[in-house]
């Protein structure tokens, strides 16, 4: 047990961290997606690792499944506001999109 | 049988606002008629619930852990707001038939009105505090888009915003005084508060209490808070009637009825709302004095005797506040739909460009000097019994100063009054424009209105026996009508407040001969036309506001990465939060 565990929570952990910093340093819009891809599959991860450490898998898996299901239909509307935000600015630079700032 | 009339009266208005919004502004004629059809099946269903009360809840719907149950009373209170919202709601309404022919955008018009009506009615019908908190909100969100219902006009959507603002600074105080007693007793319910008030500890009963208080401010319009009820009047009049004596302003002094048994111990409680009471009173009498506007004077004695309503809570009497209420959303619906019928036909609400309107409008005259009369208190008149069994409790169980000042008020009361029937309805015609009387909608609206003007007082001993039938934790200090007709006839206190309304009446009469007073007093009219410095209160909040926004503003980059260091940093807060409650 406590080899797997340590072994699954170096990895989640390594996820949340590529993703957590990959969301703070990347300025493309495309970059940022992946980043939130990365973070939100550590999350996962954790989801399901958490079922089995508690011994509710069926609950930790279903909850996985159900964000899953979440964040792809997260990543489809970023990656459709990217490609809008493509043709409207001509970059995909994150900076370009603060106009509400005076 | 009263669960299915509780789902009726809010069900039906709201299927109305659908139907009616459904039905599309290319039918007005269906639009007008829906709207009719449902607001008074709604009022029939009010109705009905009157032979149906009952202390216990009569509808409970499990909400999950964390709302609570979703409870609906039928107790006595409730069913009387209700009534009131409802049949005084669907008479607002036939009477729209005629003012709003011809305008545009019907079906928002009617949608907001039936909402408002509904909402206004589950907001005193439920049990759980979590609910009235929603329609609490709903309320306001429903006057706010009504009074801006001339979106076009910027006057209008100021006076909306105005009033939307200050009324959430109310909604923010029910929230407060909510959360804090669902914190201490585990519960939503109103019932529950009521019967473990005094096992809270006392420094939170005492949040809740003034927590509460600071709600029915706002929404009552007291004084600091009674700004946004002058500007309300860009509203069109059937929605001002409708926010003046049916629903709205009445939530406030509801939510201090309803909780007073649990408030009444509460330190300075008692104190506060009497001052807050008297106060008001005099200050929006003294406003209404030098106001020009037909409506701004009616809306200035909606604050004042609103006043009147909260001081009689303040003193213990709140038996006489609700038959107060009951009076004056009679009245002040009547004067509202009259004046209402006075502007439809001369096209100002200028006093000083109307006058001589009596023989043009013999009808619309005749039930609004009836109107007038109640709110000038002049007996025998619903308005006169309720306003000296408030006065009689004041003297009774509160100080002599408030008492003194709230019978200055009843002069003053009358004062105005005077002035505003005799500006309108006698002396000479100013306006060029040829007058016709109301139409058939409009009286159909205004007659039945001064009858219960005549005659609502006959319902006391009624009234009284319901209302403590139903209400096993308020002790109400009620009486048969030969008891009250007794009491008022026998009471000094009686002819003092009839002999300061005749002063009130004889002022505005030898008004040529007080003329000298005028250069003493023009100071004085000049601080009530600015409200007496509220406004300036006002204006320093929003700059205020304004201040803070400009400094904050260097942390909104608008990027990215900023806010998602936001995000994480706010996530940390909590976890470090969490880790040390556990």
């Amino acid at each position: 047990m406590t080899t797997e565990f340590t072994i699954i929570a170096g990895g989640v952990l390594c996820l949340l961290g590529v993703g957590l910093y990959g969301l703070l340093t990347v300025r493309n819009l495309f970059q940022v997606i992946i980043a939130l891809q990365i973070l939100v599959k550590g999350a996962i991860i954790a989801l399901v690792a958490a079922g089995k450490i508690s011994g509710q898998i069926n609950l930790g898996q279903s909850l996985a499944v159900t964000v899953i299901v979440a964040d792809t239909i997260v990543a489809v509307i970023g990656l459709a506001l990217a490609v809008q935000v493509k043709r409207l600015t001509g970059s995909l630079d994150v900076k370009n999109l603060a106009t509400l700032r005076r | 049988m009263s669960a299915w009339f509780i789902i009726l009266t809010i069900g039906l208005s709201w299927l109305g606002a659908v139907c009616v919004w459904l039905a599309g502004d290319n039918r007005p004629r269906a639009q007008h008629a829906l709207a009719v059809c449902f607001s008074l099946a709604a009022g029939a269903a009010a109705l009905a619930l009157i032979p149906n009360t009952a202390d216990k809840a009569v509808i409970s719907l499990d909400a999950g852990s964390v709302f609570g149950l979703f409870t609906f009373v039928a107790d006595g209170l409730g069913v009387f707001l209700a009534v009131v919202a409802t049949v005084i709601g669907s008479l607002a309404v036939i009477f729209s038939v005629e003012y709003m022919r011809g305008e545009a955008q019907l079906g928002r018009y009617y949608a907001l009105v039936l909402l408002f009506i509904g909402s206004m009615a589950g907001l005193v019908l439920t049990g759980s505090l979590f609910l009235m908190f929603v329609f609490w909100e709903m309320t306001a969100l429903c006057s706010y888009a009504l009074i801006s219902f001339y979106n076009d006009d910027p006057k209008a959507v100021r006076g909306g915003i105005k009033a939307l603002i200050i009324t959430q600074f109310g909604g923010i105080g029910l929230l407060a005084g909510t959360l804090a007693a669902y914190v201490y007793l585990g519960d939503y319910q109103i019932n529950t508060l009521l019967a473990k008030a005094q096992t809270l500890p006392g420094g939170v009963l005492s949040f809740i209490a003034f927590a509460f208080l600071f709600a029915a401010m706002a929404k009552s319009a007291q004084v600091p808070f009674h700004t946004w009820l002058p500007d309300a009047m860009e509203a069109p009049t059937p929605v001002s009637a409708l926010i003046h004596a049916a629903t709205m302003v009445n939530a406030g002094v509801y939510l201090l009825a309803r909780f007073y048994p649990a408030f009444a111990e509460v330190a300075g409680w008692k104190t506060a709302v009497l001052l807050i009471g008297l106060i008001t009173a005099l200050l929006a009498a003294l406003t209404a004095v030098v106001a020009t506007d037909l409506k701004r004077v009616l809306a200035y004695s909606t604050v004042s005797q609103l006043g009147y309503m909260v001081y009689a809570i303040g003193v213990g009497g709140v038996f006489a506040s609700q038959f107060h209420l009951f009076s004056h959303a009679v009245f002040k619906a009547l004067l509202f739909l009259g004046a209402g019928a006075v502007i439809h036909a001369t096209g100002t609400r200028d006093m000083r460009q109307m006058g001589g309107l009596r023989k043009q409008m013999p009808v619309v005259s005749v039930v609004f000097i009836i109107g007038a009369a109640a709110l000038a208190g002049l007996p025998i008149l619903n308005g006169f019994w309720s306003k000296e069994l408030i006065l009689e409790g004041g003297l009774e169980n509160g100080p002599i100063w408030a008492y003194g000042g709230m019978v200055l008020g009843a002069g003053i009361t009358a004062y105005y009054t005077l002035r505003m029937v005799s500006l309108v309805f006698f002396g000479q015609p100013q306006g060029k424009k040829q007058v016709h009387d109301a139409g058939s909608p409009m009286k159909t609206a205004l007659i039945p209105l001064a009858f219960g003007t005549l005659t609502t007082w006959l319902l006391v001993g009624l009234f009284g026996s319901w209302l403590q039938a139903t209400l096993p934790y308020h002790e109400l200090h009620t009486m048969t009508i030969g008891e009250m007709l007794l009491r008022i006839a026998s009471e000094p206190a009686t002819w003092l407040a009839l002999g300061v309304i005749a002063l009130g009446i004889a002022a505005w009469l030898l008004r040529g001969r007080l003329a000298g007073l005028a250069p003493a007093l023009s100071g004085f009219g000049r601080a009530a036309a600015n409200g007496f410095g509220a406004e300036t209160l006002n204006r320093g909040a929003v700059a205020l506001t304004q201040r803070a926004a400009a400094a904050l503003q260097v942390t909104q980059t608008g990027q990215l990465n900023w806010n998602v260091l936001g995000i994480m940093a706010a996530l940390v807060v909590v976890l470090l939060v969490l880790a040390g409650a556990a």
